[in-house]
């Protein structure tokens, strides 16, 4: 989230797509419903009528897959009706930059395309520079290269009738939300986007982010109380794991993870070549050497580049489906799995279990058997006498039986402190990382192989007791001057030449200025008194440098004095010639009218606006609308069917559905009573109590033209398997008129396996290994089926 | 307006946090005991944690007495929730009541139908001789002349319901140890 | 002094943090069901489940589409039926004016089930200090222990958007009131459930729509002959007869009038009638 939680009481308007608060964030109604009381309109865009719509001003329907149809006709009508926040649009974002002539886009396909490698040489996407190198602008915005102008034409094409034919949105629905978020482009209003993963999961997840992410620039929303592009994020710490590198790209606090290429051939090489000149990245060296210092303490030495060669350096793409992919090619042999249930929320079920099978030995910590620990069994449609794969099943604490925090999606830093010894003989996943740390090390002791080398070269400091010793993993996280012995306060505290270490410099700051043997973590404050609208600064910690808002110095106009009262966030003091307000500025606390970043809030960026033409994407500099992977109705916008930045896996068990034999588009969600693939809900009495049966959601015209009664069972298939599930026949769920076609669709919970007391068929055995094209998040939100009755 | 209060609990400074065991109740144990049926949660003791499930991060309490969760409720004092929760928050007792929960360290054998029942010291000493194993034979320290120290051998999954100190001493092992193939929920 | 539990339909979300929070204060057992077809978990309140969660599809008058949730548990009447045909007095309103079920004294007649105008009260197994089971009439007590304690109820304590308030019934009424004004701009057919039927109930409702669209009765009653019984024949025949020989009577009397089902439980009734005359 841009904002948090809190923060969406100030909200005018909350549009929420590829989100379903009321059911997968239920507390998040607290402050909807507040502001709904203080005259806050909220909208509902989503394929079905959820719990959220239930109690939406608006609900608009819309074909799964269709989001920058939507959000692109909402830009259009935006610019159409100039409704966008004018001195915000020409000051703050990147709309009076002139584009190089040399970009283009025709087709459904910018400049740059390679079709045989799938992807874009980028080096059109770029902006005009004068002789000395600065970008061209022109701030009346008439220039017909100004990205406002691209903008404006790229977007004419999306055009109400055009986007309600694709979306399937009935027009006078798409003309009530239109109006109605749109109106926040006013100067004083503010309205919000709230997303997850109904955004994320599309071979357009990024682009549709990014979608969201212009309107909201357009309308003046980003970096203000009641605004902001609000990902709610879907597990109690998946800002935390994220921000902590547990991706293969990632190093702790966003560092791209160096890769074996010239770029990165050394620190130097990886300094110069990922360091952008200006903004706030411009200090990733500093960051960079005191990750490393934190990673190999002592063993990290100016000479030798902080240990930048122990590094691990990958060769290709090893995300989610890759890694499955190349499991099943058995180039994996081993694995580690800490909560996480693969054979319930992975993609194409039935790769999974395949890839699982050809594993040598796999480990599985959690509370519960879950199905992948489970995955050789006969349950599992395996025969267990032809899995040679040896299963080590961990049991973990609960979460209250250990101690440690959590970031939730407002990048609030937690702490939970123990309540009770583990259960049984459970240790926490932290005694089993240390545990396993030390033993490894006492393996390695007597070798002096260059193999052995990066290994023994980490610092594994955290104490000699069994349990490694919390508060100093925090010291190390937050980071020390290695000359005092304290901890550093602030990120900028932290240097490139090896006297500091931070493991996470996003968090620097958590643990401020303690000497050794001083409790200092922020985590567990708990202070609750409001500090002003609602951010709550004395409570926990917020990642950056407890900041609740990011980007809030575009709360304020170019006086410095905040764009509407009612919305206060910083303003500039000009008696004490300073930032300040009711959050820590994301901004210079000491850059005054006359500094040339005066009117640049966007600090990470280099040049500090609002991108809405922005080079960083896989398949464009503008999103552009393109069908699912497995889609019914042929692109309305482009003879470009499929993004054409995607990768397509071949290969055994990615089959390919075609509308012919699976004519029904389906969509998997979660739901209120369960969570994520269910181990954590579906072994309990309660939650199982009040949602105990998988299901498939169906339309009442679609039940009738298959036969299909309430309470049936019925055959969900797709090209990758079947499923049985009950039949749901809901009023809920209606049948789309897209492109003037009847277009019918299901849904259904991805929460069921075989294991625990709910128990029922995995969803996930319908849904294909395609993904996005930055990130390669499956798309499990749109795909091709079909119904029978069993 | 409403006359019968919710409990109100001392504030927690984060210096005092280490000694939560003396969490002070806003209403009197002894007057509860004295009540004709026992309140469940008197004479309890409390201890703030933060909602396992999704990620907007509500504060609950968790009641232990006689090593056992006798009730779990929204933290009044927390400031996103304030005393509420939802189906899922208000089932966290039961992640430590449940009798599914895995018991031991369970051994699957290659082959085999059925788990076995190992002790931590063998399964630890097994899985760090399975990594070393698995690592030793694949790992690559130069490719095309440039250090990459790595295996490609071996995965790493998880975790979004791990703590973020969790998370840190996770990627720091797995890191060292050479692992490219490191991901988790949020890619998915 | 009354005590009432306000529950506004109309910003209800259906989370159904009501449901497990009653579950978890209570120790209520499990009690799964076959698929219903729908997101609602069981067709009403029973003895194991005190509060269920009513989620129902509307297509109001003017063709809109609504989805409705709605808490529902015991009413706590005024006047309450179930407490009117026990003929064990094990059903008694409280200072608060809750209504409470004292399994010890209930002898699982189902006269209360039978009669309860809201179909809330049935029998569950309880199980004595001794370890005894028996099937007893259970249902929500709004919290009794909590309540005297001076805390709310757990339902209304977990819900996030209190949409279920406790407080005096003064004071509730008052609030309803409040928020009558305002759900009328959405809803015109808003209004107020506090049937006069049953001398109001010490949980009211704030609904969207009129009682039946929730499956509510519009004017529910106490039966007359409940009324009849327990204010005017049983007194009067405890000053006349005695206490010992009007409970004969009354195990006769109340199972005539009370036991519609009219099975099952004569010979049961008599055993423990006669465990009273000894006395």
């Amino acid at each position: 989230m841009t904002n948090h939680w809190n923060d969406i009481q100030f909200s005018d308007c909350m549009l929420v797509i590829g989100g379903n608060p009321a059911e997968n964030h239920p507390i998040s109604m607290k402050y909807v419903t507040k502001a709904k009381k203080n005259g806050g309109k909220l909208i509902t865009v989503d394929p079905r009528f959820t719990r959220t719509a239930a109690v939406s001003d608006i609900y608009a329907p819309m074909r799964s897959g269709t989001d920058i149809a939507f959000i692109g006709g909402l830009i259009n009508y935006v610019l159409e009706n100039k409704l966008y926040h004018d001195e915000y649009v020409r000051k703050y974002t990147n709309a009076s930059f002139i584009i190089s002539e040399d970009y283009d886009f025709e087709d459904g396909i910018f400049t740059g395309y390679d079709e045989d490698s799938r992807s874009y040489e980028k080096s059109t996407w770029v902006f005009e520079r004068d002789e000395e190198g600065n970008i061209v602008k022109d701030e009346s915005l008439s220039h017909p290269r100004t990205v406002y102008q691209m903008m404006k034409k790229h977007f004419s094409r999306y055009d109400v009738e055009t986007v309600c034919s694709v979306t399937g949105t009935p027009k006078e629905d798409y003309l009530k939300v239109a109006e109605t978020f749109c109106g926040t482009g006013a100067k004083e209003k503010t309205g919000t986007i709230m997303y997850a993963m109904g955004t994320t999961q599309h071979t357009v997840g990024s682009q549709n982010i990014r979608a969201y992410g212009m309107l909201q620039l357009l309308l003046g929303n980003v970096g203000r109380a009641g605004g902001g592009v609000n990902a709610l994020r879907g597990e109690c710490n998946v800002q935390g794991s994220t921000d902590f590198g547990l991706l293969f790209h990632l190093m702790p606090g966003y560092i791209g993870a160096p890769t074996q290429s010239e770029r990165h051939q050394s620190l130097d090489a990886y300094n110069e070549n990922e360091t952008p000149a200006a903004g706030f990245w411009s200090n990733k060296p500093k960051f960079l050497a005191s990750y490393l210092k934190a990673q190999y303490g002592k063993n990290a030495t100016k000479a030798n580049d902080f240990g930048y060669d122990f590094f691990p350096k990958g060769r290709r793409n090893y995300s989610h489906i890759s890694l499955f992919e190349s499991m099943y090619d058995g180039e994996i042999k081993g694995m580690l799995i800490w909560g996480q249930n693969p054979m319930v929320g992975g993609a194409n079920v039935r790769k999974v279990r395949a890839a699982l099978q050809k594993l040598d030995w796999l480990v599985a910590m959690d509370l519960w058997e879950t199905e992948t620990a489970a995955f050789w069994k006969e349950k599992a449609g395996s025969n267990p006498a032809e899995v040679q794969t040896e299963v080590f099943m961990l049991p973990a604490a609960g979460p209250f039986e250990k101690e440690g925090s959590v970031t939730n999606s407002g990048r609030w830093m937690q702490y939970r402190w123990k309540a009770i010894d583990p259960k049984n003989d459970s240790r926490s996943d932290s005694w089993f990382a240390h545990n396993l740390a030390i033993r490894l090390q006492k393996l390695y002791a007597n070798d002096n192989s260059e193999i052995a080398k990066p290994f023994k070269a980490m610092d594994w400091s955290f104490g000699d007791s069994d349990y490694p010793d919390m508060d100093l993993v925090n010291r190390e996280i937050n980071g020390y001057d290695l000359n005092t012995g304290r901890t550093v306060n602030h990120f900028a505290d932290l240097k490139d030449d090896g006297t500091t270490s931070s493991g996470n410099w996003i968090y620097a700051g958590f643990y401020p200025d303690a000497a050794p043997g001083e409790e200092k973590n922020y985590a567990k404050r708990r202070d609750d008194k409001d500090t002003g609208m609602e951010n709550y600064l004395n409570w926990s910690y917020a990642w950056p440098a407890n900041r609740r808002i990011l980007y809030n110095r575009a709360s304020a106009d170019l006086n410095g004095k905040p764009w509407s009262s009612d919305k206060e966030g910083i303003w500039y003091d000009k008696a004490a010639e300073t930032w300040t307000g009711y959050d820590v500025p994301d901004f210079g606390v000491a850059t005054s009218p006359s500094d040339p970043g005066w009117e640049n809030p966007f600090i990470m960026l280099p040049d500090g606006k609002g991108g809405l033409f922005a080079a960083g994407m896989a398949e464009g500099p503008f999103p552009e609308h393109y069908e699912p992977y497995e889609s019914p109705v042929p692109n309305a916008f482009s003879s470009v069917q499929l993004n054409p930045a995607v990768k397509i896996w071949g290969g055994d068990m990615n089959q390919k559905g075609e509308a012919a034999d699976f004519p029904i588009v389906a969509t998997t969600y979660r739901l209120t009573e369960h969570w994520q693939s269910g181990s954590m809900t579906r072994n309990l009495e309660w939650p199982s109590e009040i949602m105990p049966h998988m299901f498939v959601e169906l339309s009442e015209e679609l039940a009738k033209e298959k036969g299909i009664k309430e309470k049936d069972k019925v055959v969900i298939s797709s090209a990758r398997g079947e499923i049985e599930a009950f039949a749901m026949v809901t009023k809920r769920f209606k049948p789309y008129s897209v492109r003037g076609q009847k277009v019918h669709h299901v849904g259904m919970p991805w929460h069921y396996g075989y294991e625990g007391i709910a128990t029922g068929s995995i969803a996930n055995y319908l849904t294909p290994h395609i993904g996005d094209a930055n990130t390669m998040i499956p798309e499990y939100k749109a795909f091709l089926c079909d119904v029978r009755r069993a | 307006m409403i006359e019968v209060t919710r409990r109100q609990f001392l504030k927690l400074s984060g210096a005092t946090a280490a000694t939560l065991a003396v969490i002070e109740l806003g209403f009197d144990p002894k007057k509860a005991q004295a009540a004709s049926k026992e309140l469940k949660i008197a004479e309890s003791k409390v201890t703030p944690t933060i909602c396992p499930y999704c990620s907007v991060g509500c504060g609950i309490l968790v009641h232990v007495k006689n090593d056992d969760v006798v009730y779990t409720e929204g933290d009044p004092d927390h400031p996103i929730n304030r005393s509420t929760l939802c189906s899922k928050g208000n089932s966290v007792r039961q992640l430590f009541t449940s009798d599914r929960r895995v018991k031991k360290p369970m051994y699957r054998a290659p082959g085999s139908n059925t788990w076995e029942e190992k002790d931590w010291d063998w399964t630890l000493d097994r899985i760090a001789e399975k990594i070393k194993e698995t690592r030793d034979k694949t790992f690559v320290t130069h490719d095309d002349g440039m250090p990459v120290n790595r295996t490609e051998a071996i995965a790493n999954l998880g975790g979004a319901a791990l703590e973020n100190e969790e998370c840190y001493l996770i990627v720091k092992l797995m890191r060292s140890l050479g692992l490219t193939n490191i991901e988790h929920q949020a890619r998915i | 002094m009354a005590y009432a539990k306000l529950v506004d339909v109309t910003i209800c979300t259906g989370c159904r943090g009501c449901m497990v929070a009653c579950k978890n204060w209570n120790d209520l057992p499990v009690d799964t069901r076959d698929y219903q077809g729908s997101y609602q978990s069981h067709d009403k309140p029973n003895g194991k489940t005190w509060n269920v969660l009513q989620m129902k599809e509307y297509e109001n008058q003017s063709g809109g589409f609504e989805w409705l949730f709605r808490h529902q548990a015991c009413m706590h009447c005024e006047e309450a039926a179930c407490v009117k045909v026990c003929p064990e007095v094990a059903i008694t309103t409280t200072d608060m004016g809750n209504v409470v079920i004292d399994q010890e004294k209930c002898v699982g007649c189902t006269y209360c089930v039978q009669n309860c105008p809201f179909g809330i009260v049935e029998l569950a197994e309880y199980v004595n200090a001794d370890g005894e089971k028996a099937e007893r009439a259970q249902k929500c007590d709004m919290c009794n222990d909590r309540i005297h304690e001076g805390l709310e109820p757990a339902c209304a304590v977990t819900c996030p958007l209190d949409a279920i308030v406790f407080g005096t019934k003064e004071e509730m009424l008052e609030l309803a009131k409040e928020r009558l004004e305002e759900a009328k701009l959405t809803y015109p057919d808003a209004q107020i459930y506090d049937p006069p039927g049953v001398d109001g109930t010490n949980m009211i409702y704030l609904l969207a729509h009129p009682p039946e669209v929730y499956d509510l009765p519009p004017n529910p009653k106490v039966p007359t002959s409940a009324v009849v019984w327990k204010d005017y024949a049983q007194p009067l025949g405890k000053a006349l007869l005695g206490v010992t020989t009007m409970a004969v009577f009354t195990g006769f009397i109340t199972n005539k009038l009370f036991n519609k089902e009219g099975h099952g439980h004569d010979t049961e009734e008599g055993g423990e009638i006669n465990e009273e005359t000894k006395q």
